[in-house]
């Protein structure tokens, strides 16, 4: 069994790996966390993604800058890696699958980057469609995968209509799927006009809202599975 | 007496360093506009690749609403090209969406120890980017200043390798990121001799991939700035530094660079700016082209012309480049504001 104090250390260790971005150190402390039979739930959230939210916090303040945050990011991708085929399930009261993309015309994906890796991070399964998108690639893809939500990220005021097209078309094919859009130009008042589901100013408040939105819609359709049943 | 006797003499004093009568409005970035090319007939996708489209558009925008320069091109991706890369215009879609990288010619760290291919200068649209500057020269030059831009080598490598991988090479790897700037300052100086010689009045280098948004202020002091000053060192026509986004805390560094002058965008603090550069630095800026010159409403376009001079800026010019649907109603009265201040 391992003792409360080496489990503190490895989490400590799997924190400060993703807080320094080294791979290494994230790589040797996921190992271990699995050699020590620790359990891998724990080292993922308490460890990893705690580490991940002290960076988030250092990107607001202005300490960090997107090169750290992208580095970062690799370094908790590289304990995940190891410790993902270890959890038995991971429970975040939801379980998530998104398609997300940067829309035609448009190839600023740095914000769009950010946001999905905080899906990556939370244990949701991520189709990601790139940048400079055809509009009819997330509809395709949305059906493809019966993905519970879409993301869509544009950068210009002239991309951004896009997304309104992209909202009616899967509206009309898939009323019950959840969207989510954002970028500079988006606004509360557009997504609220187009119909989409939500809109988020930055990667953290994203995630909060797309966590939100898929367990409403998870009771939804537990609810009409029930009436069926009934 | 102050005597102007035609906005590009402004502007030409204003960047030697002499007495004028008013700050000019213009830019040094991409300004066609929907109306321009409803007068003129052409699609958005059709002007990036017609050296006499590019220049009557471009045009436009001073013979519609008197904006002080004559700007070619509109897209980003010319020098990129010429590297080698290829490009997409959307030439399929009605909608106004701006040229961008298709293919991009390194895709691996190994890749990076680029060759600049000789002839750069004859490769791709520059020559055609040339023949709009003679154009536009021709038409409008002896009126307003015409001016051209290049990318500075930063935002150039985000064009020709994938963004992500560069901004973490930044860090990891700067010796290896640093010989690419190198090789890609040299292409640029390549290219801006070029517009030069084709008679441009002045160049504006936009390194906006350098934005704080984006890169810590260290990293574009120790691994940017450097090459920065290569380019301008070449430069020998009138030359302006543009980042957009937060510039805040780069402002000292910008100007430094060498650049005659720099450029900012709504996101600098331009008072602040003015303090900390003095009275002889000339900061281009810092007029939101959206929020305000499209989005607005008329009295907010003028009180934002106001705002820009009462805070310091040497020349009234918007952040980006000028937003292609920006209604005629505010594109007059943000030029009826600046000439106010003339006489
Ligand atoms: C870097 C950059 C570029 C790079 C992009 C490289 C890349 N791979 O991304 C390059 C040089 C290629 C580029 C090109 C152009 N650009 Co540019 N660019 C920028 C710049 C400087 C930074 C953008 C950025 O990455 N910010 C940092 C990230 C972290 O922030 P973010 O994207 O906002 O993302 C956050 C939130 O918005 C949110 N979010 C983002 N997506 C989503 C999605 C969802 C679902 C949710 C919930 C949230 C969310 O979360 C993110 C994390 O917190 C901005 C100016 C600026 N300072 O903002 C201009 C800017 C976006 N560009 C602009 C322009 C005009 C262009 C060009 C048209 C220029 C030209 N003449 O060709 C071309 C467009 C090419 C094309 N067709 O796409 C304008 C757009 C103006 C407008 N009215 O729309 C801007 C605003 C500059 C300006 N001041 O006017 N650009």
């Amino acid at each position: 069994m391992v003792t409360e104090d080496k489990k503190k250390e490895l989490l400590e260790r799997l924190k400060n790996a993703v807080i320094q971005y080294d791979e290494d150190t994230a790589k040797e402390a996921a190992k271990e966390v699995l050699d020590v039979g620790m359990n891998a739930n724990d080292a993922i959230f308490n460890g990893l993604v705690s580490g991940m939210e002290e960076v988030g916090r250092l990107f607001e303040a202005q300490e960090y800058f997107v090169p750290e945050l992208l580095m970062c990011a690799d370094a908790l991708y590289a304990g995940l890696d190891i410790l993902k085929p270890h959890v038995q399930q991971l429970d975040l009261g939801v379980k998530g699958s998104v398609v997300i993309g940067t829309v035609e015309g448009d190839v600023h994906d740095i914000g769009k980057n950010i946001v999905k890796m905080m899906f990556d991070v939370a244990g949701f399964t991520v189709y990601d469609l790139g940048r400079d998108v055809p509009l009819d690639k997330f509809v395709e893809e949305q059906l493809k995968t019966d993905s519970d939500l879409v993301c869509l990220s544009a950068m210009m005021t002239t991309t951004m209509v896009g997304m309104k097209k992209v909202i009616d078309d899967l509206r009309a094919k898939n009323p019950n799927v959840k969207i989510m859009i954002g970028g500079a130009p988006v606004s509360q008042d557009i997504a609220e006009k187009w119909g989409a589901d939500g809109y988020a100013k930055d990667a953290n408040n994203a995630l909060k809202d797309a966590i939100n939105m898929i367990s409403s819609l998870k009771k939804l359709k537990e609810e009409a599975e029930a009436r069926k049943s009934r | 007496m102050i005597k102007i006797i035609s906005a590009r003499d402004r502007v030409m004093k204003l960047f030697g360093g002499e007495e004028i009568d008013r700050p000019p409005c213009f830019s040094g970035m991409g300004n066609v506009t929907a109306e321009g090319l409803k007068e003129l007939g052409y699609k958005f996708a059709s002007i990036h690749l017609d050296a006499r489209k590019m220049a009557d558009s471009s045009a436009t925008t001073y013979k519609l609403f008197g904006f002080e320069c004559g700007v070619v091109p509109f897209d980003l991706c010319v020098e990129a090209e010429a590297l080698g890369c290829e490009i997409n215009v959307y030439a399929h879609l009605e909608d106004i969406l701006y040229p961008t990288i298709k293919k991009k010619i390194i895709h691996t760290e190994d890749e990076m120890d680029i060759a600049i291919p000789s002839g750069l200068q004859h490769r791709g649209r520059i020559p055609l980017v040339c023949e709009a500057i003679r154009l536009l020269k021709k038409d409008i030059g002896g009126e307003v200043p015409v001016g051209t831009y290049v990318l500075g080598p930063f935002t150039l490598a985000g064009q020709i390798m994938e963004l992500n991988d560069l901004l973490k090479l930044s860090f990891k790897k700067p010796d290896k990121v640093g010989r690419l700037l190198d090789a890609l300052a040299d292409a640029v100086i390549l290219v801006a001799g070029e517009y030069e010689k084709a008679g441009v009045d002045y160049i504006t280098v936009r390194e906006m991939g350098a934005t704080s948004d984006v890169l810590s202020p260290r990293v574009f002091k120790g691994l940017i700035l450097p090459y920065l000053k290569k380019i301008f060192e070449k430069i020998s026509v009138p030359s302006v530094l543009h980042i957009c986004g937060k510039t805040n805390d780069i402002v000292p560094f910008m100007a430094e660079s060498g650049a005659r002058a720099i450029s900012v965008d709504q996101k600098n603090d331009v008072a602040e700016s003015r303090k900390k550069l003095g009275k002889e630095a000339r900061i281009f800026g810092n007029y939101d082209p959206y929020n305000v010159l499209v989005a607005g409403r008329p009295e907010l376009v003028r009180e934002t012309v106001r705002k820009c001079v009462n805070d310091g800026v040497s020349a009234v010019w918007p952040g980006c480049d000028i937003w292609p649907t920006v209604p005629p109603e505010n594109f007059k009265a943000m030029m009826e504001e600046i000439r106010k201040d003339g006489r």
